[in-house]
């Protein structure tokens, strides 16, 4: 079964985190290391960091089907850090790889105890939308 | 560049859909099946997945007696991702359009839901190949 596990940290103006160099750079390894680690396993599908919520965009369809975007969000926004798709036999298996991410390490190299959110993928529309 | 489109609602949202009448159900799955087979024949197409109901959601947050630490309780007003895209394209503008084009999808009586769709950059992509 494939699941998305969301990390949803950021909010709105949130940049590089202002934490020295090297437990930025003790973060990334683990990140690495866990990605290595779910590819040996052969239960990685998909892995993404997405861009800071600055350059963010909320677009609807205009009236005439041009595109209307805005760059204004409320503060209370959870903005989507990055993502992992992960094709794993159940959901435990699914909720103790989340529990690994949300251990990742922050400033001073303690575990920054993320909230992940966890949801099953669809592989197609369900049935009745078919 | 590579840009994800995400589709949230709440759940309240995601039970006001369910009530749709299956033509109106039906109508909207075939104009973003349409998309999706567009960015396929125009080569921008990457994945596009939609995600099990909000009731399935867990977060996770640590291990307690090496266990992860689940909770299944949101606030009502949380945002769910329903569903994504991601796409492969020259420019930014371009990504607004097609959020534009999901966005413009039929609803009930064939009225555009207008919902807002987000649209993010990834963060490490290389430029779109030639």
């Amino acid at each position: 079964m494939k699941y998305i596990l969301m990390m949803n940290t950021m909010k709105a103006g949130h940049g590089v985190p202002n934490w020295p160099q090297k437990d930025l750079q003790a973060h990334i390894a683990f990140m690495k290391n866990l990605n290595k680690d779910l590819r040996g396993s052969g239960e990685l599908v998909s892995a993404e960091g997405l861009a800071f919520p600055d350059q963010a965009k909320l677009v609807r369809a205009g009236k005439d089907g041009k595109p209307i975007t805005d760059g204004v969000f409320p503060e209370s926004k959870e903005f989507l850090a990055g993502y992992w798709i992960i094709d794993v036999d159940n959901a435990e298996r699914a909720y103790a790889i989340a529990a690994r991410v949300s251990a990742a390490p922050g400033p001073g190299g303690s575990p920054l105890n993320m909230p992940i959110e966890v949801r099953p993928v669809m592989s197609g529309p369900p049935p009745e939308m078919m | 560049m590579k840009y994800i489109l995400l589709m949230s609602g709440t759940s309240a949202g995601v039970d006001r859909y369910r009530a749709w009448p299956q033509q109106d159900i039906d109508a909207h799955m075939k104009v973003l099946r349409n998309i999706s087979q567009e960015l396929t024949e125009s080569g921008e197409f990457v994945a596009t997945q939609g995600l099990a109901a909000p009731t399935e959601a867990r977060v996770v947050r640590g291990v307690k007696n090496g266990l992860p630490v689940t909770d299944g309780i949101f606030p009502e007003s949380k945002e769910f991702l329903l569903g994504y895209w991601i796409v492969d394209v020259e420019t930014a503008e371009r990504a607004y359009a097609i959020a534009g084009r999901i966005s413009a999808a039929a609803g009930p009586q064939g009225v555009p839901t207008n919902m807002p769709i987000e649209v993010r950059r990834f963060a490490f992509d290389e430029p779109k190949s030639q």
